[in-house]
């Protein structure tokens, strides 16, 4: 055993972070700050991908030969612990973290030479098309159909919770291909402009004031044949992998580490009967209390970075993952409710510059709220709390 | 003991429960959104026609003299539909200081029954997590016949339908004052909504000018005054909290046998069973714990509050029990705004946070 990072780490984390001050717009930063949504503001997130691929650094984890970097998971940790603290936008995660490893894997030579580069210079935005209305965790009863008709697919039926489906040019898509086998193997998977013919989309009003989520309507779409990635009815196999692929992004950890150093500002900040927050005990046990469930989650996910070779099923390791990191965004993100109390209440418009500024009033409380009430989704989305709980069940003690 | 409901207390709950259900649906609700106040003046008038606002004031002051188990009653109903409009602030707050002052203002009282008065506390001052009774910043200092006030409120709960703000102020000899302030005349106003479409106002006065009659009650008499409107309104606003969280577990033991998940309706897992059931046992001791603070509202105020906040600590933390899992019991539908249940989760956060907050509660009680 070795608990210590490997050498070199901390000259590779002072180095992105030099870049990262170098190329990250102050406005970019700013808005990212403020942002009251569970993701960036996708134009800043395309924005973004286009200033980090001048580096090559839009789609570090990819393998090289599709312009990844040969970066270790410990480099890619501390390149995204950076990003985060640096207040970067996210990376649009549905076409660099979800549909991209799918079609560089499992894609032809055509769709790679197509898609990649448009990816990984953040060109335009994909929105992923797995949930349906009916269909959330028992996802393998998805029921939109595609039916080959000549070179295309004609495709019908909803999806829903497709994030920025309003302003994406393209989404994958789960669809059923087969309908008389076991419900997993008639599933494919496909990519879908998404203003071809036949698609309405609907934006989806939020709890907290935005509109990102998507219900998409597809009325005999036409696809072509060409757009299918990999064999026709191994969807599920591919939509495992993708979920798979990014073991430990699911904790959470870059963000939970940031929010939790915002609460502790919001607690110097805001005063008691004349002393700030961090100075009361019960003010400090809370923070203390998150502060060691963050820490453990870092390690959790270095645990699984470092390889460890896990006596349960891996599978089970990621629910860890997932369980501690969603439950802590939303401690941590209540907790700065709580911190700011009464004010954390005010409504602020969802758009950062119409937020009317007050002298009374810190500037940080609009995108607190905002993020804590859509925190709630966090246990939902991705597998809900409770479906995470019953993989750990029967992966790791066959119950 | 008894813990039923009187017949007249049904009839009021029964007819709440079909005015407000048929009248606060969700599009109805969403739709205030754009009203520039945020009152529902339809919806205030038809308050008014049912008796509401006269609910908790005397008789001999015009009024229906109900009891606070009624008001609370009533305010269950306002909860359970996540209603946000301005019932505390006029019929519980501005009706008892104003009817219990040594003058009682009358013609005032009249028109607030009426629906054609409002009213707003002005109370909490910026910088102050919890304010206390005393202790103003804003001042009153008398000028000829009459008085200036100035200084700074902050988020003035429903101040941007009133027509009348009560102001504390602080007295040249430090004593505390409350002023009866005509909203018009007060110009420095930014209003805002809250998360629930209630809204509030940050005011400043600059000098205002009021006449003799506006000093409503001084010294003494303020401070028993404002502390018995506020522990009157606190428990009324837990009794809008533990009428929420009532209709969210009607709302979600409906959609539990509703929504089917891997061929059956989702009810039956017993994972969501006993998020269910956790439900239901914090909102039965939150009602409980409502009945136990209304049962002490008549002792002095120490045991008063303190009786209040070992509620509030019960009900508090209920709502954010059952708020946040009514959300999590819907999946990706309770994060939308186009379901009730992200509507009570943020009607509930609005009556934590206002209404002194979980941590506030946990000192009090936790020192006296």
């Amino acid at each position: 055993m070795d608990f210590q990072f490997d050498e070199g780490l901390a000259d590779f984390r002072l180095m992105v972070r030099e870049a990262i001050r170098a190329d990250l717009p102050a406005e970019l930063r700013e808005r990212q700050s403020k942002f009251g949504g569970n993701q960036s503001d996708p134009q800043d997130m395309l924005a973004w991908t286009r200033i980090a691929a001048k580096r090559g650094w839009s789609v570090p984890h990819w393998p090289a030969e599709y312009g990844g970097l040969d970066w270790s998971p410990m480099q890619l940790f501390v390149f995204q612990d950076e990003l985060a603290k640096a207040y970067a936008p996210d990376p649009c995660w549905g076409a660099t973290h979800m549909c991209g490893p799918v079609v560089y894997t499992f894609g032809s030579p055509e769709q790679k030479a197509r898609f990649l580069p448009a990816m990984r210079n953040g060109e335009y935005f994909w929105a992923q098309g797995f949930s349906e209305p009916g269909n959330g965790s028992d996802l393998a009863t998805l029921r939109t159909s595609a039916v080959r008709k000549g070179d295309v697919y004609v495709v019908n039926g909803q999806k829903i919770w497709t994030s920025c489906a309003w302003m994406s040019e393209w989404g994958f898509f789960l669809v059923r291909t087969d309908p008389d086998v076991k419900p997993q193997r008639g599933i494919s998977f496909m990519l879908i402009e998404l203003n071809s013919p036949g698609i309405t989309i609907r934006q989806i009003p939020q709890i907290n004031g935005e509109a990102e989520l998507c219900e998409v309507f597809l009325d005999n779409v036409e696809v072509p044949v060409d757009n299918l990635v990999g064999e026709e009815g191994m969807g599920w196999t591919y939509a495992k992998f993708l979920l798979d692929h990014e073991r430990t992004s699911s904790s959470f950890i870059y963000l939970n580490k940031r929010e939790l150093q915002r609460a502790k500002d919001f607690a110097a900040s805001q005063t008691l009967e004349g002393l700030p927050l961090d100075q009361h005990p019960e003010f400090q046990v809370r923070l203390a209390r998150l502060e060691a469930e963050t820490t453990a989650l870092e390690w959790s996910v270095l645990r699984t970075l470092a390889n460890e070779q896990y006596q349960y099923n891996e599978t089970a390791s990621a629910s860890v993952l997932k369980v501690a990191g969603s439950k802590l965004q939303q401690s941590i993100t209540e907790l700065q409710l709580d911190l700011l109390g009464a004010l954390s209440v005010r409504l602020y418009p969802n758009e950062i510059h119409e937020r009317p500024a007050s002298p009374l009033w810190p500037d940080d409380v609009a995108g607190a709220t905002q993020r804590a009430l859509i925190m709630r989704a966090s246990t939902i989305y991705g597998g809900t709390l409770q479906v995470q709980k019953n993989i750990i069940a029967k992966l790791a003690f066959d119950l | 003991m008894d813990f039923n409901y009187s017949d007249l207390q049904r009839m009021l709950l029964e007819g709440a429960e079909r005015y407000l259900g048929d009248h606060f649906t969700l599009e109805h609700t969403r739709g205030l959104r754009a009203s520039p106040s945020g009152l529902d003046e339809a919806a205030w008038a038809t308050f008014a026609e049912l008796g509401w606002l006269a609910l908790g004031t005397g008789e001999d002051l015009g009024g229906l003299g109900g009891s606070l188990a009624d008001v609370a009653a009533l305010a269950s109903a306002l909860g359970g539909r996540y209603v946000a409009q301005p019932f505390v602030s006029t019929a519980v707050l501005g009706a008892h200081i104003l009817g219990k002052v040594s003058s009682p203002r009358v013609d005032l009282l009249e028109a607030m029954i009426a629906g054609t008065a409002l009213t707003a506390l002005a109370h909490r001052e910026p910088g102050e997590r919890h304010p206390s009774i005393g202790g103003r910043k804003v001042m009153v200092t008398a000028d000829g016949d009459g008085y200036l006030l100035s200084g700074q409120k902050m988020m003035v709960l429903d101040a941007p339908s009133a027509t009348h703000l009560i102001v504390s102020a602080s007295l040249p000899d430090s004593s505390l004052a409350l002023v009866l302030v005509d909203a018009s005349l007060v110009t420095s106003v930014d209003a805002y909504p809250l998360l629930d479409n209630s809204r509030a106002a940050d005011i400043q006065f600059d000098s205002l000018r009021l006449d003799a009659s506006s000093l409503l009650a001084t010294g003494g008499e303020a401070e028993r005054l404002l502390g018995e409107a506020l522990d009157r309104a606190g428990v009324v606003r837990l009794a809008q909290a533990v009428g929420s969280m009532e209709a969210v577990l009607r709302i979600c033991s409906a959609y539990l046998k509703e929504r089917k998940q891997f061929g059956q309706p989702i009810g039956k897992f017993q994972s969501l069973q006993h998020i269910m059931a956790d439900m239901f046992v914090v909102t039965h001791q939150s009602r409980s714990a409502l009945y136990q603070a209304l049962a002490h509202m008549d002792r002095e105020p120490g045991e008063r509050s303190r009786a209040i906040s070992l509620a509030a600590i019960t009900i508090h933390e209920a709502g954010q029990l059952v708020s946040r899992q009514g959300i999590q019991l819907h999946g990706g539908y309770g994060v939308t705004d186009e379901y009730e249940i992200s509507h009570h989760y943020r009607h509930l956060l609005v009556l934590e946070k206002t209404g002194g907050d979980l941590d506030f509660h946990l000192r009090l009680v936790g020192r006296s």
